[in-house]
């Protein structure tokens, strides 16, 4: 059957054709080879008994006569009559061959083969000799009532039945005959309708592969304008020679319909256009399957033009999406992953693809998925928008994220997801600590600031008397501990000093300055005293270092407060590397400080620039050197930062690090050559060293 | 469309086929041809030959005379057979050499019989209730022509056979009674083949092949069912002639013959089975008879002779 379904459609016109002939050839000439052979035996019958009967008769005579030439004569005429005539023969009343047509001899299994019925009917019995099939008649020969014998006579059935076998040749005939005018007929038949089929084919495969641009049907020799002599060249119909009217929707002529194909069409059925170009039904076929191409090609373009613009503002949507920085994503009802944004993506190290499907018990770390699917089926069931600011551990440090989650609802209004926004908010954060930090410190600042100014004036007070009063005594014990006083009071003149500064009470004192003289003086100052605590200063200046202005005494203040904090991290000895450098494609100046001692811890390393972070014990260091530094640099507009350890590149000399404990620390100081504020600062700023003066 | 509908559309149309169109084999009895004889009569049982002159076909005359020989047979005690010799001269000569014992003749042959030896034992009563019978000539009424014998000059006849009495001699001798003589006849034919001479004469007159019949008496009355009579005028009748004869072939034993002579007249004398036997032979009684019975008829015969 599926070999059957592949044949070609004109060869199954021409098989069904054939089929059809021969089944009506065989329904209708096997009944009539039947009839003509039951009438050709019931002919034969008839034509037998009448010979039988006749010879019975013609016998009686010479039978009483005993005239055994007649007899003769009368069985060898009758078997000359015909040339189905087997043979014929007469017996006496006693089964006595009287005479008989056979030449030579007498096949005597004949005598008792046959004999006629009783009361002397005629019996017909078929013989089978080997050779061929007789049918035998017996009929007596009677005379007054008296059978004086038997009349026999032979029809070969073989002989008989040529004629039926003739007949059988020529319904034979003329079914093979019908059969090959029938499928000449059929071929011919099945060309004229698969040709057009054909073209639909083509056209058909030409319209899967794109091309809506054919046409199947034939144009007319006569449009409806020419039809119905019209003039109404705003009817979509005029001058449409692809598509017959009845195709074409919002025509105009009056007897339309008007309304779209195939509604319209019994608006049609009447009208003269219709009658004169509607076709058979593969013309109809094609010529529907034009328009549909038509129709099909309008509907593509539109569809594409749709397509252009869902992809466009799929596109803008994509990148909307994928440029922010917040981690978007969508869940369905059954918390399934169906969209993300590329940020949400890359925050659970996956691609965009590999997201969509998945749970957050594939994306996520157990403890946190379980919460997150807690929290997206609390939205589901109640339907309102949650936020929350969350904290999550990442890398080195901690993440702090708000969360906006929202119910999505379809047309009917059933919550069939959630939409799941999460911005990273740790740099707010880290602004809200400084903004409260730095609060905290104006806070602390001016406290200090205004203790320390009250504390100023006492303490000038006890310094000026010690120092008098040294003078008054005689060198001795007095003498040394009234030097004791002013020492310790000249250290908390310093320390008020320190607080001052990082109150802001002093006023800069900003002027054109060489940095590596200021850097260089402070080396000077403290290299004798570092050497006796085996540290080392190896200086890398650069030369080409341009005229800087700023506050030397207060960058002093800097340099003094990372050199000293150099030798404070390295206890056992070490090197202080001091380098400089100028960068003229940046504008800025930057000098480094290098040390070989223990270097910092990295969860600290964040917080050394804070006011009173110390490492140190108490009574060592006031936690103010860095946070002082880093005021006054960031008033020169520069930046300070930290590294820990010092970074491979950074080029420590070599040889002189070698041997060197610990990996140490680099405090890298990047000031701007010119940071803008000497034009709109320089009066004041004049006036305040003015002023000091 | 399904398989199933596909098997089950060519069984029905192979069962139309078988049911329509199958030539079913008749049974045939098993013979052997080859296995042949030369075939042999027996020779016939020794019987007395009875025979009657065929002026009828062989069945009429078996059928008339079944009976009577039945009868003869059964009451003389001797086995009788009929024979049936096709034609008067057949039957002449079959007298003539013993093979026929007791002849049924009309008188006519009769006097040829005498002439070899045979003797009248007795002859038959008509149907008419004479013992004698008569020639009677016919023409077709329409036939405008023929009124009056003298017209029969110059017309074609038809006769029964040369040595039939009643069919041809009777009216032979009275056409020349009545002065016409054979010359005066366009032609005189006889009619053809074995047997039912009488009757053929009757129908080549009906058919119009001849202008004039002659036929014995009670002719007309047997082929009533063939012909038309109306159609059939009877011209003239000649005088009456002694009737048909028994005789007894020269040699045969008188013994037997009286024996058979007394059952024959027997018949005569009336009863239910002589009636049906009677009847069958369209006789209506048998009557003795002498030689000297039949001298009307030879002197008929030399008149015609001298003719």
């Amino acid at each position: 059957m599926h070999a059957l379904q592949r044949l070609k459609f004109s060869t199954k016109i021409n098989l069904g054709t054939t089929g059809i002939v021969l089944f009506l050839s065989l329904v209708m000439g096997a009944p009539v080879a039947r009839v003509a052979s039951q009438a050709l035996v019931d002919e034969v019958k008839m034509r037998g008994r009448v010979l039988a009967e006749s010879l019975s008769v013609r016998s009686a005579d010479p039978v009483l006569a005993q005239d055994f030439l007649r007899l003769k004569n009368l069985v060898d005429d009758l078997r000359g009559v015909s040339g189905d005539i087997e043979y014929a023969f007469i017996l006496d009343k006693a089964g006595g061959v009287l005479a008989h047509s056979y030449p030579k001899g007498f096949p005597v299994d004949l005598i008792t083969a046959n004999a006629p019925g009783p009361g002397g009917a005629l019996s017909v019995r078929l013989l089978d000799s080997g050779d061929e099939r007789i049918y035998d008649f017996a009929v007596p020969v009677r005379v007054a009532g008296e059978s004086f014998g038997t009349a026999r006579v032979g029809l070969s059935w073989s002989r008989a039945r040529a004629p039926v076998e003739r007949l059988g040749g020529i319904i034979l005939g003329l079914a093979g005959g019908g059969l090959f005018v029938s499928v000449v007929l059929s071929t011919i038949f099945a060309r004229q309708v698969t040709r057009r089929l054909n073209v639909l084919r083509t056209h058909a495969a030409e319209m899967v592969t794109g091309n809506l641009d054919m046409q199947a049907g034939g144009e007319l020799a006569r449009n409806c304008w020419d039809i119905m002599d019209c003039d109404r060249k705003e009817c979509p119909a005029y001058g449409d020679k692809r598509r017959r009217c009845w195709y074409v929707a919002g025509t105009l002529c009056l007897e339309c319909d008007g309304g779209p194909f195939p509604q319209k069409l019994e608006s049609c059925r009447e009208c003269p256009v219709y009658l004169t170009n509607a076709g058979d039904e593969i013309q109809d076929l094609t010529e529907t399957f034009d328009a549909m191409a038509m129709t099909l090609k309008t509907h593509i373009a539109e569809l594409r033009e749709a397509e252009k613009v869902l992809t466009r503002q799929q596109q803008i949507m994509r990148t909307i999406l994928d440029v922010t920085p917040d981690l978007v994503s969508l869940l369905d009802e059954h918390l399934v992953y169906q969209a993300c944004n590329r940020a949400f993506a890359a925050s659970v190290s996956r691609e965009v693809d590999e997201v969509v499907g998945k749970t957050d018990a594939d994306l996520f770390p157990a403890e946190l998925a379980a919460g997150r699917t807690e929290a997206n089926r609390r939205v589901l069931v109640t339907g309102e928008r949650f936020q929350t600011e969350t904290r999550r551990e990442a890398g080195h440090g901690e993440r702090w994220f708000h969360t906006v989650q929202v119910p999505v609802f379809d047309r009917d209004g059933r919550i069939v997801g959630v939409l799941r926004t999460a911005r990273d908010v740790t740099q707010i954060k880290d602004y809200q600590d400084q903004l409260i930090q730095a609060q905290k410190m104006e806070s602390l600042g001016k406290l200090a600031g205004g203790v320390a100014h009250e504390i100023n004036t006492p303490l000038g007070i006890i310094l000026g008397y010690a120092q008098l009063l040294q003078e008054d005594v005689p060198e001795g014990q007095v003498r040394e501990d009234l030097g004791t006083i002013e020492r310790q009071a000249k250290v908390c003149r310093k320390i008020v000093a320190d607080l001052l500064g990082f109150s802001r009470q002093s006023r800069s004192a900003k002027r054109d300055m060489c940095l590596n003289n200021s850097v260089m003086e402070t080396v000077t100052l403290v290299r004798h005293s570092f050497e006796l605590d085996r540290v080392r200063i190896v200086t890398d200046l650069d030369e080409r270092m341009p005229v800087l202005y700023g506050d030397p005494d207060k960058l002093r203040q800097v340099w003094m407060n990372l050199l000293t904090n150099a030798r404070d991290a390295m206890p056992g000895g070490g090197m202080v590397f001091v380098r400089t450098r100028l960068d003229t494609g940046a504008q800025k100046v930057t000098v480094w400080v290098a040390d070989t001692g223990s270097g910092i811890e990295p969860a600290i390393l964040g917080r050394i620039f804070d006011p009173f972070f110390s490492t140190k014990p108490v009574g060592k260091g006031t936690g103010l050197g860095l946070a002082v530094s880093f005021g006054i640099i960031k008033e020169h507009g520069g930046d300070i930062s930290a590294h820990s350890p010092a970074p491979a590149d950074f080029g420590l000399p070599r040889g002189e690090a070698a041997g060197e404990q610990g990996a140490g620390s680099v405090f890298e100081v990047a000031l701007p050559l010119d940071h803008g504020e000497r034009d709109d600062e320089a009066a004041p700023e004049d006036g305040g060293a003015a002023k000091k003066e | 469309m399904r398989k199933e509908y596909w098997a089950v559309g060519l069984a029905a149309l192979a069962l139309l086929i078988l049911a329509v169109g199958w030539d079913r084999e008749e049974p045939a009895t098993r013979v052997d041809l080859s296995r042949r004889v030369d075939i042999t009569l027996k020779t016939q049982t020794e019987a007395i030959t009875y025979a009657y002159l065929p002026q009828y076909s062989h069945s009429i005359s078996f059928e008339r005379h079944r009976l009577l020989v039945e009868y003869l047979s059964r009451v003389t005690g001797y086995p009788f057979r009929q024979v049936f010799p096709d034609t008067f001269d057949e039957h002449v000569k079959m007298v003539e050499r013993g093979e026929i014992d007791i002849s049924f003749s009309n008188p006519f042959i009769y006097i040829r019989l005498a002439r070899a030896g045979a003797r009248a034992f007795a002859r038959i009563v008509e149907e008419s209730g004479r013992p004698d019978f008569y020639s009677q000539i016919i023409c077709r009424k329409d036939n405008r022509a023929i009124h009056t014998l003298e017209d029969c000059r110059g017309k074609r006849w038809i006769a029964v056979d040369p040595s039939s009495a009643g069919g041809f001699v009777f009216a032979l001798d009275y056409f020349q009674s009545h002065g016409i003589k054979r010359g005066d006849f366009t032609e005189i034919a006889f009619a053809p083949g074995p047997g039912g001479k009488q009757e053929k004469v009757v129908l080549a007159v009906y058919a119009g092949k001849y202008d004039i019949g002659s036929v014995r008496n009670g002719t007309l009355e047997l082929v009533k069912n063939k012909v038309d009579l109306d159609a059939i005028r009877v011209l003239a009748e000649s005088r009456p002639y002694p009737g048909w004869v028994y005789a007894v072939r020269r040699g045969f034993d008188p013994n037997k013959l009286e024996a058979i002579r007394e059952a024959m007249l027997r018949l005569d004398a009336g009863g239910p089975e002589a009636a049906a036997i009677l009847e069958a032979a369209h006789f209506k009684g048998i009557i003795p008879a002498t030689d000297a019975d039949y001298d009307p008829i030879r002197s008929l015969a030399g008149r015609i002779s001298q003719e």
